[in-house]
């Protein structure tokens, strides 16, 4: 009887056990997913994604130069919502919350990872380790007040119309197109040219839409953004006629030889995906997801190559 | 290990970045940036194959070089609160020789290194160099500045902190790696000719540098404040202060010690003590054990108390004194009033009342003696205050006294005879008291609160009755002693005044005596309470601490 009882017993805490695994399992999962997203991780396996589009493109060999993106890319994103994590409390609460929690190890690991990534550098030469390098620079010279030999209140770049998203565009397109190319210490050409213009295009365009989200917050703070000072409905047409000329811009690669067709049909299926999500620029009301949307553009286009290299 | 170098010092310096503007961050970032640049450098160095590019990045790998030590002298002073030395002249002037020094290096000058060739070692090539006569220089200079920064650190050693023990042990490591690599191969005591492992140093320096900024908050808690803090005493200390040499020669004097001889900071500074001081100050600097104390200021009538402390070194050598000159003028003055007063309730104000007493009984006619009694009594009243204030002004007198330790029993047995005296008939029972020993000072105290006692008791005196409980604490460290009558009990008024410490021309007590009770207990390390139920009398319990008896001479 008393045997019984145990196993009733048991099997009342198995099922409580099976019950709760499942609401266990959602909270890891939840808690993996804020992590991956909040910390800006998720940006760097992006960028891993490009370096291996742009190495696919160029016809490189394999290199470091993902990893040292990939890292580079996660340190300066963590820092720049750290630095910003006050002014995202407003447009990005739950994000900022997350920041704020983990300032000490997120600052670490920032830190850490662009050692490291430092370090990979230095095996592609004096080009990877001062393109490497550039990203850093510029987050310092982006987010805060102290520029070298300034010696004065500057007026922050993040501050000023369109030379923050060009900053950011260019770091990034410098970054994506000629670390993997100075780790393979490769020739510049005029696919090389190609990659670089696309590249920053694309991250001009990604960069503003995140703003539409931002506008409220941009303007109280006094950041002048495309959202800001054209609203939000030109934005959307500016945004549109960018992705129209990107695509242009490949078509014309491939007429000038820059680009095998093959290699220009995940691009142009990027930008479709990206025409898309600019479309509901401005319509959409969870603006921090289609901001998420756009960056996703260079995993269709991975995922668009990796089908085009198998075909 | 290079790579390492490179990773961990870049991480190093983003944490030390992040936490300007503290003192001492800047220049850790720019000594960590020198690290990576020499390491990075290095690689580069190591990756090329021909002469030319080897001779490039061993030329420009200076830059790093030379940024180390002129980075750690200033990071040193910063942190340890030298901060005054850390302004933009003094790093243009330490950094002439290694601006030199890269100037050469770029030019590849033969000052720098008389020759350069290529040697291949396990299939490797690496470049050798011999050195010309400024690599010597800029050798000598850069563990010259190594030594200069490390002397600072040293001093937080030995503090009391343990955070500022592990920081600087940490620090000193970090320097000490890289500086050992680095003399071993100038040394030509490593292997590899041509391979400098001085990098190698810095991945245990980086290592180091991490450990102090996270495992002992390099910049959480700072000694920098510690300089200035003691100099910022010194200087605002209302007292004189005057620091002199072995010689006899003012090094340091604050603005007070400057007025109070009539002179300024900037022309004491640097002179004889005997040019400045006046020749009271003289006999006690050459004679710590003189007599007198005391000296009057140059400049104005008040008096100081000097005190001349020997300052030595680790092998008690004297190297100089400091003086100090404490102002008492007030001191003095009040000790001036306290004696008249003493004088004139001792001796003046008892002669008047016996003559007014005297007089009284010789003018009283049969029919007037109610009047010159009242006169009688009158002075007596006047005598007794003053016998009061008396008392008062000798337990304060104890107070610079210490503590004399007499046997309880005794003690209440002598504060207990002159009330027996006075009131004859009055009953005053005191229980049996245990062998415990208290300050002296308290006999005016249980003569004053049993005085009362009786005094206040509406009854007649044959019926008034004062009970003395004593009862010792059980860890037998104090002993509280109560006394109890059967008066009306005192007037909450009183108590709160006495509570409160202070009386003003409209809120006063009545007399003297229970001021007396409470200044005698404090002085004897106790307290004075009061336990009254307005129908039994009134409880003085004075607790106090019981102390150790005087070892007998016996002993």
């Amino acid at each position: 009887m008393e045997r019984k009882q145990l196993l009733s017993h048991d099997g009342k805490t198995l099922a409580a056990l099976y019950g709760a695994l499942p609401v266990s399992l959602r909270s890891s999962t939840n808690r993996f997913r804020n992590a991956l997203m909040y910390s800006s991780a998720y940006l760097a396996l992006i960028a891993m994604a490009e370096v291996v589009v742009v190495s696919v493109i160029l016809d490189l060999p394999p290199t470091p130069a993902a990893l040292v993106v990939g890292l580079t890319v996660f340190a300066i994103y963590a820092n720049d919502r750290l630095a910003d994590a006050d002014t995202d409390a407003l447009s990005n609460p739950g994000q900022a919350a997350f920041v704020r929690r983990h300032r000490e190890v997120l600052y670490v690991l920032a830190s850490i990872a662009y050692g490291v990534a430092v370090a990979l550098s230095v095996l592609g030469g004096p080009l990877a380790l001062g393109i490497t390098l550039l990203p850093g620079v510029c987050w310092v010279w982006y987010a805060t007040d102290w520029i070298p030999g300034g010696g004065g209140h500057a007026r922050r770049l993040k501050d000023v119309f369109l030379v923050n998203t060009i900053v950011v565009a260019l770091a990034w397109a410098v970054t994506l197109t000629f670390l993997p190319l100075a780790f393979a210490d490769a020739a510049v050409t005029g696919t090389t040219l190609f990659v670089f213009v696309y590249f920053f295009l694309r991250v001009f365009t990604n960069t503003e839409i995140p703003n539409v989200r931002d506008v409220e917050g941009d303007r109280a703070i006094g950041v002048s953004t495309l959202p800001v000072v054209f609203g939000v409905d030109r934005t959307r047409h500016i945004l549109t006629g960018i992705d129209l000329s990107t695509a242009g811009l490949v078509i014309a690669a491939v007429s000038a030889g820059y680009l095998t067709p093959i290699l220009a049909v995940p691009l142009l299926a990027g930008l479709t995906y990206s025409l898309g999500v600019t479309a509901f620029v401005g319509r959409y009301e969870n603006e921090r997801l289609l901001a998420r949307a756009a960056e996703c553009e260079y995993l269709v286009v991975f995922a668009a190559l990796v089908v085009a290299v198998a075909v | 290990m290079l790579l390492v170098t490179v990773a961990i010092g870049t991480a190093a310096a983003l944490l030390a970045w992040r936490e300007r503007p503290e003192p001492g961050a800047v220049p850790l970032v720019a000594l960590l940036a020198g690290q990576c640049l020499w390491s990075a450098f290095l690689v580069f160095d190591l990756q090329a194959s021909t002469l030319d590019a080897k001779l490039f990045w061993a030329n420009v790998r200076w830059i790093g070089v030379v940024a180390i030590p002129v980075a750690w002298v200033f990071f040193s002073l910063e942190y340890t609160g030298r901060d005054r030395y850390v302004q933009p002249r003094y790093v243009a002037l330490l950094s002439i020789v290694p601006a030199i020094t890269v100037a050469l290096a770029l030019a590849d000058s033969s000052l720098l290194y008389t020759d350069s060739s290529l040697v291949s070692e396990n299939g490797a090539l690496y470049l050798t160099r011999d050195p010309g006569p400024w690599f010597w220089v800029i050798a000598a200079y850069t563990y010259l500045l190594g030594l200069l920064g490390a002397l600072p650190l040293l001093e937080l050693i030995w503090h009391d902190s343990r955070p500022f023990r592990g920081q600087s042990a940490a620090l000193l490591v970090g320097i000490l790696a890289p500086w050992t690599a680095n003399a071993l191969f100038l040394a030509g005591a490593i292997p590899v000719p041509g391979l400098d492992p001085t990098p190698v140093g810095f991945a245990i320096s980086g290592v180091a540098y991490l450990g102090a900024l996270t495992r002992f908050q390099l910049f959480g808690a700072s000694p920098s404040p510690t300089p200035r803090a003691r100099r910022l005493l010194f200087e605002q200390l209302p007292d004189g202060a005057i620091v002199i040499d072995a010689h006899d020669v003012i090094v340091d004097i604050n603005e007070s010690g400057a007025a109070i001889l009539g002179t300024s900071r900037r022309s004491a500074l640097g002179q004889p003590i005997r040019v400045v001081a006046p020749e009271s100050v003289l006999v006690q600097t050459d004679d710590p054990t003189a007599e007198q104390r005391g000296v009057t200021g140059r400049h104005d009538d008040r008096l100081y108390d000097v005190t001349v402390t020997q300052i030595t070194d680790v092998r008690d050598r004297t190297i100089g004194r400091v003086i100090t000159f404490h102002d008492v003028s007030e001191h003095v003055r009040q000790q001036q009033r306290h004696e008249v007063l003493n004088r004139v309730f001792r001796h003046n104000i008892r002669t008047e009342t016996n003559v007014i007493s005297s007089y009284a009984t010789l003018l009283a006619d049969d029919d007037d003696r109610g009047a010159a009694a009242k006169i009688t009594d009158s002075a007596a009243r006047i005598e007794l205050l003053a016998t009061r204030a008396r008392e008062i002004t000798d337990v304060f007198d104890r107070a610079h006294e210490p503590a004399d330790p007499v046997p309880l029993e005794s003690l209440l047995e002598d504060a207990l005879a002159p009330v027996r005296e006075e009131y004859p008939d009055a009953r005053i029972e005191c229980d049996p008291v245990d062998d415990v020993h208290v300050d002296g000072v308290l006999e005016p105290v249980f003569t004053n609160l049993v005085e009362n006692g009786i005094e206040h008791d509406p009854s007649p005196e044959a019926d008034a009755t004062v009970r003395i409980a004593v009862e010792t604490a059980d860890d037998g460290d104090r002993v509280r002693v109560h006394v109890t009558d059967d008066g009306p009990g005192i007037d909450g008024y009183e108590q709160t005044i006495l509570e409160r410490g202070a009386e003003t021309p409209l809120e006063h007590s009545s007399g003297l005596g229970l001021w007396l009770a409470k200044w005698g207990t404090e002085i004897a390390g106790g307290a004075v309470s009061f336990d009254t139920d307005g129908r039994h009398g009134t409880t003085v319990i004075v607790e106090v601490p019981v102390l150790t008896p005087p070892r007998s001479t016996d002993d």
